[in-house]
């Protein structure tokens, strides 16, 4: 990124908690809609060590559920590339499961699993492997076939030609595919926890809803978006250190 | 492979799945709480039809006008900032910030401002669906080359005619998208709503059940619900495909 957009990209959540800021307690709105910036972060700073171990709670449960969607998305993608009569007869079934309330399986996982950190890990994991799997078959997809055909005529093997051209055809649009699973990981995690566990974003969310608190939810909202932009920009860092390159 | 034997294809699949989930289950002896089969999900929604389509017309209900109005709150949004330059600065900000928090989380905050109703899910639904269909309508106005606005413009055209004319058409297929995506994250955050605070509904008796360990019936309503939101969405894919031709 050019330092102009680096600024930009700053500036514009800087001027946005500015506005939050002044602009609140100006109007005068009321504590139940939007509270000031200020006592939201009063709110924060006094259940500060518990918001913390939470954050890292949610986030190390996402982020093991979003790990193994890669490792199996990645590769479930690469088999339906790959076994013709598996993606005729599976694809359809995966297209169809992202649209339907996967989450809702949830409750049976945890009812498989009881309150585990495994519950919470297989529940994000469920529900980013579907984008990911998806997307690596369509980036798989979009390998130039005379590429492929030039490859094979100067005999190169089946293994050669998916390392120099499937696989980096396939990249970028496997990123896209790991973004969508990371929310959806997140997601996974916070709404494992509401069927019960201890520790959490998810929990402290439920505790918060039950005595309508609502500056703790605004806390919980934030502290949520700030995790979920953490772990998009470690992405977006990966894809812009190793899959640089775009295809058109 | 003609389209007919493709379907066949994944309609065998389907078919070998639930006789192989029914056959291990019976043969291993799966306790039920564990995994029912699928003869003892089908007979229990059966059993509980009437009150079970109570449920899952709620549900879809809310779903339905949640999509509504949150898919024309993001086109709107979107054509605002088009045509109205300051506006830009002060929405994108905003709509980009609310993106970044799963959508899950502002749930406590819908049911302590809409109540337990149907209205607290119908406004969380309007705010997953809203995102989606901004961004993409944006990227679809934005799709018209320089040139041909230029041209449009050389023969007169105003800003609006140029919107339009030129503008709407473009975005359509990119709007499409938009509601596709939006449609599929307004039925998992309605029924998520739904689990933490509701009187009806899809959620709340996945919610209950699992509070119970009655798990037939939460198999049941996440099969209802299942079904039930491939239909729509299935409908919503074909009128978009009908009314949006081009490309």
């Amino acid at each position: 990124m050019t330092r102009k957009g680096l600024l930009k990209s700053i500036a514009a959540p800087l001027l946005l908690l500015l506005a939050w800021a002044t602009i609140v307690p100006a109007l005068a709105v009321p504590e139940r809609y939007l509270p000031a910036l200020g006592p939201i972060l009063q709110n924060a700073r006094a259940v500060s060590g518990e918001l913390l171990a939470s954050v890292a709670h949610t986030g190390w449960e996402a982020v093991l559920g979003f790990l193994l969607a890669i490792v199996f998305g990645v590769v479930w993608g690469i088999l339906f590339a790959k076994v013709g009569w598996l993606e005729r007869s599976l694809f359809p079934i995966f297209v169809a499961l992202q649209t339907i309330p996967v989450v809702a399986f949830g409750a049976i996982v945890v009812i498989w699993f009881g309150n585990t950190l495994m519950a919470k890990v297989f529940i994000s994991f469920f529900l980013a492997f579907f984008p990911i799997a998806v997307s690596t078959l369509h980036g798989m997809r979009m390998g130039d076939r005379q590429r492929i055909d030039l490859f094979r005529s100067f005999g190169a093997s089946q293994a050669k030609v998916f390392r120099l051209v499937e696989l980096p055809t396939a990249l970028p649009a496997i990123m896209v595919g790991l973004k969508t699973g990371l929310s959806l990981a997140l997601v996974g995690a916070i709404v494992g926890e509401w069927f019960g566990d201890t520790v959490g974003l998810g929990v402290m969310l439920l505790q918060a809803l039950y005595v309508e608190d609502v500056l703790r939810v605004w806390v919980l909202i934030i502290a949520t978006g700030l995790l979920g932009s953490l772990l998009y920009g470690l992405v977006s860092l990966c894809e812009r250190k190793f899959v640089w390159w775009r295809i058109e | 492979m003609s389209r007919l034997a493709s379907q066949a294809q994944v309609l065998l699949a389907i078919a070998g799945a639930l006789i192989v989930w029914q056959l291990v289950v019976t043969v291993m002896h799966v306790p039920v709480f564990i995994l029912p089969t699928p003869t003892l999900i089908a007979s229990h929604v059966a059993g509980n039809i009437a009150q079970m389509l109570g449920h899952l017309g709620l549900t879809m209900a809310e779903t339905v006008a949640g999509f509504a109005i949150g898919s024309l709150i993001g086109a709107l949004l979107a054509i605002l900032v088009m045509q109205v330059k300051p506006a830009e600065a002060l929405i994108m900000p905003v709509a980009v910030a609310v993106s970044m928090v799963p959508t899950v989380a502002f749930v406590p905050l819908a049911l302590i401002w809409f109540g337990v109703g149907m209205s607290s899910k119908v406004a969380i639904a309007a705010l997953a669906v809203s995102f989606p269909v901004l961004i993409n309508t944006l990227t679809g106005l934005r799709r018209p080359e320089q040139a041909h606005v230029n041209l449009y413009r050389s023969f007169g055209a105003s800003s609006l005619a140029i919107l339009w004319r030129l503008r709407l058409p473009a975005a359509l297929p990119s709007l499409a998208n938009g509601l596709r995506v939006g449609f599929a994250r307004s039925t998992v955050v309605v029924i998520v709503t739904e689990m933490l605070g509701a009187y009806a509904g899809i959620g709340q008796v996945i919610y209950q059940a699992t509070a119970q360990m009655d798990s037939t019936t939460v198999w049941a309503a996440v099969a209802l619900s299942s079904m039930a939101s491939l239909l729509l969405y299935a409908l919503l894919v074909g009128v978009l495909r009908k009314t949006i031709w081009w490309n």
